[in-house]
């Protein structure tokens, strides 16, 4: 299996132990990774100029389309915005014609093929639940984690073609590969809050804090996240809090960690 | 030109020259960048600087800010990775512009101290003078030509001085080529020689010297064309030998000068007699004398923000750094930019630059107009399409970071957009979900409703799905989208709380408000989660089209902004 890697801003910035445990896992997987001279999905933009949105998530999938590759992210909110992106040029000819003129300029032309995936989806589905179910050597047998699914992997279906919206598994399956159980938690399908942080803080901390205080009740030690932007709002949300936060951890940690992988591998001390 | 006239403009210039580093180096520690810096008092960045200088050059990181000087500010490794033309272009003029800074410029100083039987008109010092000067053209030219295959979208950043810099180098090495061209064919400066070394300006007692340096040395006496008569020659050879000779190469040497004198000679007596040689040499010393002054104010001041600002870093790496060094590190960035756009070509959002036609997006552009702020606080009190462009440009960065990472200079640019914005939200131009709140949903309402026309922005392309009936007509009003909806379940009493629910928008949309919804917390605080259009029983569109009312609302809003403000 062969991706082009599509990290995003957020994690080269901010997340690097994204990149590593993602790469050390995939690589272990036997799952090749190709960087390409991405940009910006288009996300940040898309409230201020939905055009600008398309294009530049447009040009993403052509450079992927050039090179021959399909995009792996890790990221949600990477991943929902090239998804909608693609989903805005094929139900709008017009625009679809003005991005691909845009596109020319630059000798590149719109893909029809490029498949835009998460990381999730291609370890569950891609590689296979059986597949890491074999590669755990440590399992971590006692371990309760909550899955955090993340909105924009999940929502709307018809665009993500995620998981079922309503009912998933795919991320709970995904953590009981490694051994680990997975808790059920009423909020796991819920916001993070971070998309409306700079908007109004306090609201977002509202949100963050439910979901933190719901997991917690529900017996998890860990919130197993696989988005930037998610991790990021629920450990910087719980930090100079009063309690003990609540452990976050990547997906691809949780998973390194069981594969025997060694934890500076995984960006973990 | 009297020596003593020389001297004194040179002296001036000189002095001009360190009066404007002085400024310019001021600057690092006036120039205020960011809310953090906006309360420190200078005396506390001075001792910062000195503090951080200190810990830099006597640490064990100095060997690592040395390797850091040599590759990157010397060696420009990473203009290197990125274009080799550039970066040849870029070493031809350091190299070119020093030596003949070095070696010609400062003969007197240098040259004649390290080879006391330096003469500018002997080799290999002729030589090498034409071969620095033709050096320094070629890199301009190539730098030059590397940047104009850069799209118009994504153009070098400029400023004001940088034009008339470039202009004054080009004078100073065409008119020194010029002049010496001018020198090598002129018989009047023949005759200022023997006039001080033989005390004769005869034409016919000097014909036998005339042959030789009319046959060798390039000089266009009028009468003496065609093929030199050999006695003459030879009789002119032992006298070139002995009065000549030992501070004249032959000037075939100056590969540049020389065949600009050959192309000169025709009309050499004309410009002689209009004093060309007198005029040249003004021009060169005083376009040399003016490029000193100005200096100080142009992009070339890099050359010495450079190692300070590498220096700045040395420091950083050592440990945190205070807010007031800090804050001067910011300062001397913006002196430190070479400009290379390097940064532009790595930015996540370059593409999104290019679409919207606003290269205030790129870093470079934005460096420049994050220090103007902080020169002039109240350049950007108008709400207008300037402000919104620069404003645009701060607020859409994705602080990713390649910027920084990218800076041949290692500037610490992440820094300086948190600044940045720091700044701009203080002048009045926060992140668009923040000045939407300036007014309620109402109000924005309102002010546009007395301007009509005002909402054609609505039914623009850009918001495909709002601009059609059948996206929302088909709502029930089923409340389903409310009830799902976490902003709405979170959204307490308090100041500022939602103000409407999705469904309301929804019903807004059908009723043609869309006016009452574009400022509304709802729109603005929606958190993109996809609950309601994943829940609607009817497959409406609900969070899609909560995003395309936030551009319509950016634009709409925006325009009524900048209309509305006091003037
Ligand atoms: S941090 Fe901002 S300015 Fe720098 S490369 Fe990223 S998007 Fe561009
Ligand atoms: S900020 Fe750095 S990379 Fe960008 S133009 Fe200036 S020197 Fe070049
Ligand atoms: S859920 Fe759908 S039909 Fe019901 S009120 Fe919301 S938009 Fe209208
Ligand atoms: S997308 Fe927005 S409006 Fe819809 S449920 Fe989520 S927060 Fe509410």
């Amino acid at each position: 299996m062969k991706y082009a890697l599509f990290l995003g801003c957020k994690i080269p910035a901010a997340l690097p132990a994204y990149e590593m445990s993602t790469r050390a896992v995939l690589g272990r997987l036997g799952v090749t990774l190709v960087d390409l001279p991405f940009n910006c999905c288009g996300n940040p933009v898309r409230s201020v100029d939905r055009e600008a949105f398309v294009v530049a998530a447009a040009r993403n999938l052509a450079l992927a389309g050039r090179a021959g590759l399909d995009v792996l992210t890790p990221c949600k909110c990477c991943f929902g915005s090239l998804r909608h992106a693609q989903r805005f040029l094929d139900e709008d000819p017009a625009l679809r014609q003005r991005v691909q003129a845009f596109l020319a300029r630059e000798g590149l032309s719109l893909p029809t093929t490029v498949v835009v995936e998460h990381l999730l989806p291609v370890l569950a589905r891609g590689v296979g639940l059986d597949a890491i179910t074999a590669a755990v050597t440590a399992p971590r047998t006692g371990l309760r984690v909550a899955a955090h699914y993340g909105c924009h992997a999940l929502r709307p279906s018809d665009v993500t073609r995620f998981d079922h919206p309503l009912a998933p598994t795919l991320f709970e399956d995904l953590v009981r590969a490694t051994g680990a159980t997975a808790v059920e938690w009423p909020r796991r399908l819920d916001c993070c809050g971070d998309p409306i942080h700079d908007a109004n803080a306090p609201l977002a901390d509202r949100l963050t804090q439910a979901k933190v205080d719901d997991a917690r009740e529900s017996g998890a030690e860990v919130l197993a996240t696989a988005c930037p932007y998610c991790h990021l709002r629920f450990t910087e949300s719980q930090a100079g809090g009063a309690r003990a936060p609540l452990a976050t951890m990547l997906y691809p940690q949780l998973l390194g960690l069981a594969m025997g992988l060694a934890p500076r591998t995984l960006g973990l001390p | 030109m009297s020596a003593t006239f020389l001297r004194m403009a040179l002296l001036v210039s000189l002095g001009l020259c360190a009066l404007g580093i002085l400024w310019r180096v001021s600057t690092w520690f006036r120039v205020r960048i960011g809310p953090d810096a906006r309360t420190i008092p200078l005396h506390r960045r001075l001792s910062a600087a000195v503090g951080g200088a200190f810990a830099a050059l006597f640490s064990r990181r100095t060997p690592g800010i040395l390797k850091a000087f040599v590759l990157d500010v010397l060696l420009q490794r990473r203009l290197f990775a990125d274009s080799k033309v550039r970066w040849l272009g870029h070493l031809f003029i350091l190299a070119g512009f020093l030596l003949l800074l070095v070696m010609h410029g400062l003969a007197k100083l240098v040259t004649l101290k390290v080879f006391p039987a330096y003469q500018a008109t002997l080799d290999p010092f002729l030589f090498l003078r034409n071969l620095f000067g033709a050096v320094t053209v070629l890199g301009v030219m190539m730098v030059m030509g590397a940047r104009r295959h850069r799209p118009a979208s994504s153009p070098i950043v400029r400023r004001p001085g940088d034009r008339i810099f470039t202009a004054l180098l080009a004078l100073v090495l065409v008119s020194g080529f010029l002049l010496e061209a001018q020198k090598v064919a002129s018989p009047r400066a023949f005759y200022r020689m023997t006039k001080e070394y033989l005390d004769t300006t005869d034409p016919e007692e000097t014909l036998p010297l005339r042959t030789v340096w009319a046959a060798e040395y390039g000089v266009a006496f009028p009468d003496l064309q065609g093929t030199p008569d050999p006695d003459k020659l030879a009789e002119g050879r032992e006298l070139h030998n002995d009065a000549c000779a030992s501070c004249h190469t032959r000037p075939t040497s100056a590969f540049v000068s020389y065949p600009i004198s050959r192309a000169m000679a025709p009309v050499v007596e004309t410009l002689d007699e209009a004093d060309a040689e007198r005029w040249l040499n003004y021009l060169h010393v005083f376009a040399c004398f003016l490029g000193l002054i100005l200096l100080p104010f142009t992009r070339f001041f890099h050359a010495l923000a450079d190692p300070v600002s590498l220096l700045a870093n040395g420091a950083a790496s050592t440990g945190p750094l205070s807010p007031a060094a800090r804050a001067t590190r910011r300062a001397l960035a913006t002196d430190a930019c070479v400009g290379c756009s390097l940064c532009d070509d790595r930015c996540s959002v370059a593409p999104i630059a290019r679409h919207l036609g606003n290269p205030a997006l790129l870093p470079s552009h934005k460096l420049l107009a994050t220090r103007d702020l902080a020169l002039h606080p109240h350049s950007l009190d108008r709400v207008d399409a300037h402000a919104r462009r620069v404003a645009e440009g701060a607020w859409l960065c994705t602080t990713c970071g390649r910027c920084t990472e990218r800076c041949p200079v290692g500037l610490d640019l992440a820094d300086m957009w948190d600044a940045g914005k720091g700044d701009l939200a203080h002048a009045g131009h926060p992140a668009p979900a923040q000045w939407v709140q300036e007014r309620t949903a109402l109000e924005w309402a309102d002010s546009l409703g007395a301007s009509p026309g005002a909402l054609d922005v609505l039914r623009d392309a850009a918001s495909p799905l709002s601009a059609h009936r059948e996206t929302y007509s088909a709502c029930v009003q089923c409340q389903t989208c409310t009830n799902v909806c976490p902003v709405v379940a979170h959204g307490g009493e308090e100041p500022g709380a939602i103000d409407l629910t999705p469904q309301k928008v929804m019903n807004l949309l059908r009723l043609g408000m869309v006016d009452l919804a574009l400022g509304s917390r709802m729109v603005w605080n929606c958190a993109t989660c996809y609950q309601c259009q994943e829940h609607c029983p009817e497959g409406i569109r609900v969070t899609d089209v909560m995003l395309e009312l936030r551009g319509m609302a950016y634009r709409s809003l925006g325009q009524s902004r900048e209309r509305r403000q006091p003037e």
